[in-house]
Order: structure tokens, then C-alpha cells, then sequence
């Protein structure tokens, strides 16, 4: 594990420390891609990893990456800036690890920026004709660094 | 496995062997057309700890039906076979295959949780029907009640001689089958006590259910030779189930008692925990009779298959752990002794782990195969067309998965063979010079990477025009091609295809063979047909032996490295561009031994950036795998491995991968991933079939 993250974890700590308990809010990591400061519910992280060695598969959809072994387990790594749409960088980045049910995915984005509580009443609905189909909702930060947009993983799920 | 269902789970699993056993012995009877004594008392036994189990666990229905076919065989094994008469045999035969089918079924449902049957009347008549027939075909049979009691009007005591402690037990009222009861309270005062120490009356509780109503009148009487033994019993019976209580009485001595001071003895010290599961110690002493019929039970315990398979991956991941770390990166250029002996040691170790964790999934086919020989025997009563299965091999070993898929491929191909192979008439087979009785064929071999399993039969054989025509009907082929025998054969196993114009009970209902294909593909399988008009048919299916580890040959493609099964491997070779032929379409061809091969390029195929595209400076690999045949040109080979299958996410495969060639994946001993092909589907994907 490499030190970058392992700062990011402290990170992580500081801001928790800030919010008050006893508010129902929810806890989300937030990712940077492509400019994006995108946020999944902390819950559903498994593990960050970087300097992974991505497994190329062909034929399947471009935004799929490939495959990495992460202790035996095969973890499909999807990119998650060209699934939206957004051009790739192709420097190494780092991958979040989210389960989604029983289904384990890696995002490839570009850098972990905080956890954070955010309380849902913090939470906006998207503008009504928005079409971002990925994102299900928006806060500011309270830090004044920007917006989160909250990441609907079930939408990365291929529905059949 | 939830523990309160553990004995629920017991019944099942011992009803199901139980039915296997009874359903061996059946039809091998039926072959013979008579029972011998070892059979009936083997069918006796196995009825009787149906009841008994049953029972145990409430299914008054399966209890009632095993007691009366109990009934039944008690009275061929008094009489012997020679009370049914020639013509009652078949309905005896039949009626014990559906008590078969009956139990089953009802064994089924108890697994889903559905209720059970209530409705067994008709099939009760049926038996005694049946019963009343053998009864009265052999007027002199005495019937089997309770003559052998020695009939007291005079409740108790009853003495004998030696045995002067007596002990009256009486069942709660309407618990049922009091004699069971009273056997199984029998068994578990032998675990006390030795059997020479007591007697009991009635003797035959083990075997005469009519005592029952002897019980429920004058009580189950214990005779000891010393009250310590009566004592010690006494409190087996105490924790025995539906005793309503007991008495104990002493006879007038007839001999003079031993040990007097014995009778002093207080309250019982002995009693080691008497067992609380009658069912269980029932079944085995039921079979004390016969006992050479005795199978080695006992040796075996029954594992959940999850624990297997999670046993299995983890020795997978020591195996590569162990490679991972005996050629770690940081160990180049030392010199290390004992590190290199101990790693050595290692290796040998987890290779004989693996093998022994392979080995525990390994079944015999003996179970699939005897499920056949039932339907071939229905099959020949239904279609009225005689036909004798034959089986080779029944004991090769194969992976439990591949035992629990392989069934209904097998038992399709075999009603496919008896429904449209074999013909209808003998006549038509004397006619054709034939034996009249028609033979299945149904073989398992072991070539030790793979299993091979043939259906042949001496049938009428596959009629190529016939098929032909029909696959043109069908839109499957089209009729200005001229087809090979080989590829009509093919034909048959296309989806939506079959020969058999109407529907039948058996086969044929609206899918054809493709379902074989599909199922047999499933376990990694491949299916060919072969036949000659005329001369039957045969049907071959390989299997890899275990799905988990193969060898593979690591070959690279640019960055992407990809491990082909070497079962699929005809052979390696370097060509020059000379060698390469291109046809009217674009494409590339390559001549082997006399015959021409397609050349698939998976750098093409699989759009990769990277590799080579002279053919001088890569390597063509002769690939084979159900009927195609082709080659694929790569890079470079790496080297052979045996490899740990992975399945891929189920992420990616919901891209539809695996009909591109992409199968499975694996670790390579770096911890870098290779991707493992299937060598059917690739060339499928690369004929845009």
C-alpha cells in the first residue's frame, strides 16, 4: 500500500472528526475523475489500490479496462471517466474497489480527495432535465472546494 | 446446512442411498426374474428402516407404503420366490419400482418443503392386491401373526428358563408400531447389556409386525439373567421414546439365581447414554441377518459439496502462492541452499495436496449409469422393443459437478437411441441379421485428462438423406451445398432439429439433441456423433476430468497473454509466408498433413494492439476441439502449465465474452492474470457464426 494512501485514510479521519454525530447523514469517499469530484457511499468501498497491473480483455465494451487479481479474486476495472463520456488519462491511477451487492467493481479514477459526512438533507436532487444518467444527486462541499456529484453505482451495473 | 434440519438431512441422504441400493438389486432380479433369499432379506431390510425412519420423522404415508411392501417381502422370504407364481412376478417387479418412484418423489418433496402426498389408496390396493394374489397362490402359507407368541391369556409374568428377572414394558397408547419400537428398545439395551444376558417376548418384534397388537395387550416383556442387567436396561428405557412405563417382576427361580448379591445392587450404575436415535441404531442392527450383504457404510461421511469447492480454491491459491514465493523476484541471483531443499519439500507437499483435494470431488459414474438402465427397462416395456443395456466402466471417477450434469445428456442420447435407433420390430432386426434383442452400449473410459463416454447402439443407424431433407426443412442447411456424412451428422445436434416426426413420451419433446450439445458444453465438454446406416449409431462425449486444474500452453499476443487447453493442442509449427494460402474471401489458409485449415489471427480477432503480423515471426498453433479444426497464429509460446481455472467476473461475462473464445482466467505464477481460451467458441466467433 503506498503512502499516498495511507495519508488519504488520515485525511479521511480529520474529516470525520469535524462533522457532529446525532445528524442522519451519510458517508461518502470522494474521488476525483477528469476534473469531476464524484462521491460513492463509503460503505460500499472495499479497498483502494494503486500501481495495479490491469489485465487487458478484448472484446468487451471500451470503458471496461480489464481485469486485476486483487488476493485471488478477479475484479472487472471499469474507467470510469470514459463510461461518462469524459477522456481518460492514461497515467496510472488509482482504483476504488465498491461492492455492489455481489458484485465487486474497480473504478479506475484519477485521485482519492476526502471522506466526508454529508448530511442528506445536504443532498440536491439533480436539475430536472439534467441527462447525467450516472450521477443521482449533488452537494457543495463544505470546505468551498466544489460540488459532489453522488455516483448511482447500480447505473455501472449492465442491465439485461 | 442448518443443524436443526441435520436430521431431516440424514433422511434424506440415507432414504436416497437406501433407494439406490434397492433399485440395483431390482433390476438385477428382474433379469434373473426371481429374487434370491440375499435379495429378499436385502429388500426386507431396506423397507424396513424406510418405516422405521419415517416413522421417526412423521411421513405417515412413506411409512404405511414401506410397511406394506415389508409385508409383502415378509411373506416371499417365509415362502421363498417359489409362492409367486411366473405370472404374478412382473406385477411384482412393477410394483416395486413404483414404491421406488413413490418414494422418490415423496423423498423430493420433503426436500422442497412441499406437502406430502396424502392420497397413497390406489397405490396401497395396488400391493395388496398383489399380496392377497401371492397369498393365495400358496393356501398353506400360515399367516404370519402371532403363532410364534407364546399366546398367554394370562397377562404376566411371562418366564423362561435362566432369565428370572422380568421386566413388563408398556407403549403409550396408539404411539404405533409397537413392535418396531419394541425392537429398537431391544437394540439399545444391547448396547448395556450382553445379548446372551436377556431374552424378550415376543422374539420376532424385528420381524413380524403382527406382535404389535401382542405388545399393546400384554406389554413388551425384557427376561434377564441378573437384576444388575435389568437395571442397567431400566434406565435405557426410561429415556426411550413412548414408554409409557414399566414393572419390574421376578420369577420363581427355577435354578438357583447366580450371584444373589447382584440382586442388592442399587439403583443402576451402568447406563452409558443409552442413544437417543433409534432410527439410526435400528438400521444397522436390522441388517444383522444379512450380513454379508453389509456395505462398508461406515467408512463414509457425507461432506456439503460447498466445503469442497471452498476447499479446493484454497488449495488453488496455495499452489500459486507456493509458485509465487519459490520464484519471488527477490530470490534471483542468491544462493540458497536450504531454502531451495526446504522449497522443494513444499513443492512436493502442495502437489500432493492438490491431488488429494482433487481426488475428494471424484465420484463414480455408477449412479448415472444405473439410472439408465432403468429406462432402457421401461423403455422396453412401453415401446414393446426387447433391448439389453450394457455398461463398461460404470466405476471411472469423475468430479461431482460432471456427475450431477451428465445425466440428462446421457439419458437423452440413450432414449434417442432406444426411441429412434433401435428398430421397431424384432423381425426388422432378424431381417437385417441382427440378434432380435437390440444392445445399448453405454461406456465410461479414462484417458487421465479427460473422460470419454460412448452410447452405442446396434440400431437402424442415422439415415443421411432422411436427415438431410429434414434439416433443409428446418432452415438449418441449405440445399445446394453438398454436405459430408460428417457434417449431416452435425446436423442432429442443431438446435430445433429433430428426426422424429411425432412427439413421444420418451424423446423428441420439441428439442432435439442441441439440448446434449448445450449440456455437455456446460461442463467443457464436446459431443460427435458417428454412424453407419444400418449399423446403429454411436455417440461419444469427452470431458475433461475435473474443470478446475488443467494443463495449459501459455502463448502471447502483443501484451495479453492467453493459455490454451492442451487437450485442444494437435501440434505447434513455424511457417514462412510461402506456406499461407488465401482464399476467395480474404481469408487464410494453411495445409497440415495432407488436409486444409482456416488460419485465425487472434491478434485480429481480438483487435489487440501489439504483436506480430508477419507469419514468419510467429507461431502457428494446430487447434482441434469438437469438429473444428484450425489454426491459430500468435506471438510467441510461453511454456506449458498446469493451471487453476478461475471463472471470470460475472461483471464481464455479462458481455457475452465467453462466445468470443474468452472462458475463464487464471493466476500465472507472477500474480499477472492470463486469459484462458476455448478453442470452440473462438473459431465460431471468428467464422461471425
Amino acid at each position: 500500500m503506498s503512502n499516498e494512501v495511507m495519508f488519504a485514510r488520515e485525511d479521511e479521519m480529520e474529516a470525520l472528526n469535524v462533522v457532529d454525530d446525532g445528524v442522519d447523514s451519510q458517508k461518502y469517499l470522494i474521488f476525483m475523475a477528469a476534473h469531476l469530484k464524484l462521491g460513492v457511499i463509503a460503505e460500499d468501498v472495499v479497498e483502494i489500490l494503486n500501481n495495479q497491473v490491469i489485465t487487458y480483455l478484448p472484446m468487451v465494451p471500451g470503458f471496461i479496462r480489464g481485469i486485476i487479481n486483487m488476493r485471488g479474486q478477479m475484479i472487472p476495472i471499469l474507467d470510469i471517466c470514459s463510461r461518462m463520456g469524459l477522456p481518460s488519462r492514461e497515467e496510472d491511477s488509482l482504483v476504488v474497489v465498491i461492492n455492489l451487492g455481489d458484485v465487486q467493481l474497480g473504478i479506475l479514477v484519477d485521485g482519492v480527495d476526502q471522506m466526508l459526512d454529508i448530511p442528506r438533507a445536504n443532498i440536491h436532487p439533480l436539475p430536472a432535465n439534467s441527462a447525467q444518467l450516472l450521477v443521482s444527486g449533488m452537494c457543495s462541499l463544505p470546505d468551498g472546494s466544489g460540488t459532489m456529484m453522488v455516483l448511482d453505482c447500480e447505473q455501472l451495473l449492465p442491465h439485461d | 446446512m442448518g443443524s436443526g434440519n441435520e436430521i431431516l438431512d440424514m433422511y434424506i441422504y440415507e432414504t436416497g442411498t437406501l433407494l439406490e441400493q434397492l433399485e440395483t438389486i431390482v433390476l438385477e432380479a428382474e433379469k434373473a426374474d426371481t429374487f434370491s433369499q440375499e435379495n429378499v432379506n436385502e429388500i426386507f431390510r431396506i423397507m424396513h428402516t424406510i418405516k422405521g425412519s419415517s416413522a421417526m420423522m412423521e411421513f405417515d404415508s412413506l411409512a404405511t407404503v414401506a410397511h406394506r411392501i415389508e409385508d409383502m417381502f415378509f411373506i416371499i422370504r417365509e415362502g421363498t420366490m417359489s409362492v409367486v407364481s411366473e405370472e404374478n412376478r412382473p406385477a411384482l417387479f412393477d410394483v416395486v419400482f413404483q414404491s421406488i418412484d413413490f418414494f422418490r418423489g415423496e423423498v423430493e418433496k420433503v426436500e422442497s418443503g412441499e406437502p406430502l402426498d396424502k392420497d397413497i389408496d390406489s397405490f396401497l390396493t395396488n400391493i395388496n392386491t398383489l399380496i392377497s394374489k401371492i397369498k393365495g397362490e400358496e393356501p398353506a402359507q400360515p399367516e404370519p401373526a402371532p403363532a410364534a407368541a407364546p399366546a398367554g391369556p394370562a397377562p404376566e409374568p411371562v418366564s423362561a428358563a435362566g432369565f428370572p428377572f422380568g421386566l413388563q414394558v408398556n407403549f403409550e397408547e396408539g404411539c404405533g408400531m409397537e413392535s418396531l419400537r419394541a425392537f429398537m428398545l431391544v437394540t439399545s439395551v444391547k448396547d448395556v447389556c450382553e445379548e446372551t444376558e436377556f431374552t424378550f417376548d415376543p422374539p420376532d418384534v424385528e420381524t413380524n409386525s403382527a406382535t404389535s397388537e401382542t405388545i399393546i395387550e400384554h406389554g413388551f416383556h425384557m427376561m434377564f439373567r441378573s437384576a444388575q442387567a435389568r437395571d442397567g436396561a431400566v434406565s435405557v428405557i426410561k429415556s426411550a421414546g413412548s414408554v409409557q412405563g414399566y414393572q419390574s417382576y421376578d420369577c420363581p427361580v427355577e435354578e438357583p439365581a447366580p450371584a444373589p448379591a447382584a440382586s442388592a445392587a442399587p439403583a443402576a450404575s451402568a447406563a452409558p447414554a443409552a442413544s437417543a436415535a433409534p432410527a439410526k441404531a435400528a438400521a444397522p442392527a436390522a441388517s444383522a441377518a444379512p450380513a454379508q450383504q453389509q456395505h462398508p457404510k461406515e467408512t463414509l461421511i457425507s461432506v456439503n459439496l460447498s466445503k469442497l469447492d471452498q476447499l479446493s480454491a484454497v488449495v488453488g491459491e496455495i499452489v500459486i502462492t507456493e509458485s509465487m514465493v519459490t520464484s519471488s523476484p527477490d530470490l534471483k541471483g542468491l544462493n540458497l541452499d536450504a531454502f531451495s531443499k526446504s522449497a522443494r519439500q513444499l513443492r512436493k507437499l502442495t502437489d500432493e495436496l492438490q491431488d488429494v483435494s482433487m481426488s475428494l470431488r471424484m465420484v463414480p459414474v455408477s449412479s448415472v449409469f444405473q439410472k439408465m438402465t432403468r429406462i432402457v427397462r421401461d423403455m422396453t416395456k412401453k415401446l414393446n422393443r426387447p433391448c439389453k443395456l450394457t455398461l463398461v466402466g460404470e466405476n471411472t471417477e469423475v468430479d461431482k459437478t460432471i456427475v450431477d450434469n451428465i445425466g440428462d445428456p446421457i439419458m437423452h442420447m440413450v432414449r434417442n437411441s432406444m426411441d429412434h435407433g433401435i428398430e421397431e420390430t424384432q423381425e426388422e432386426r432378424v431381417a437385417a441379421g441382427k440378434d432380435p434383442v437390440g444392445e445399448i452400449l453405454l461406456s465410461a473410459r479414462d484417458t487421465g485428462s479427460e473422460v470419454i463416454i460412448e452410447i452405442i447402439d446396434d440400431g437402424r443407424g442415422v439415415n443421411d438423406e432422411a436427415v438431410l431433407a429434414k434439416a433443409i426443412r428446418q432452415g438449418i442447411a441449405s440445399p445446394d451445398v453438398d454436405y459430408s456424412h460428417k457434417e449431416i451428422l452435425n446436423f442432429l445436434l442443431a438446435p430445433g432439429f429433430s428426426t422424429n416426426t411425432e412427439v413421444t413420451e420418451f424423446s423428441g419433446r420439441g428439442v432435439g439433441m442441441d439440448v446434449v450439445k448445450r449440456g455437455v458444453e456446460e461442463l467443457g465438454g464436446s459431443v460427435s456423433i458417428s454412424s453407419e446406416l444400418g449399423h446403429g449409431m454411436t455417440t461419444t462425449i469427452r470431458i475433461p476430468l475435473t474443470m478446475a486444474i488443467m494443463d495449459g500452453m501459455e502463448v502471447s499476443v502483443g501484451d495479453s497473454i492467453f493459455t490454451i487447453p492442451i487437450n485442444n493442442i494437435l501440434s505447434t509449427m513455424k511457417i514462412s509466408k510461402g506456406d499461407v494460402i488465401h482464399d476467395s474471401s480474404q481469408g487464410e489458409i494453411i495445409k497440415c498433413q495432407g488436409d486444409f485449415y482456416p488460419i485465425v489471427r487472434a491478434r485480429e480477432l481480438y483487435q489487440l494492439q501489439g504483436g506480430c503480423t508477419e507469419v514468419e515471426d510467429g507461431v502457428l498453433l494446430w487447434l482441434e476441439a469438437g469438429d473444428h479444426s484450425y489454426c491459430l497464429f500468435v506471438d510467441e509460446l510461453l511454456g506449458q502449465q498446469q493451471v487453476v481455472v478461475k471463472q471470470l467476473p460475472a461483471y464481464v461475462n455479462s458481455f457475452n465474452v465467453k462466445n468470443y473464445g474468452i472462458n475463464g482466467c487464471t493466476l500465472r505464477s507472477d500474480g499477472s492474470i492470463s486469459i484462458i481460451l476455448d478453442v470452440a467458441s473462438l473459431y465460431t466467433a471468428s467464422r461471425g457464426i
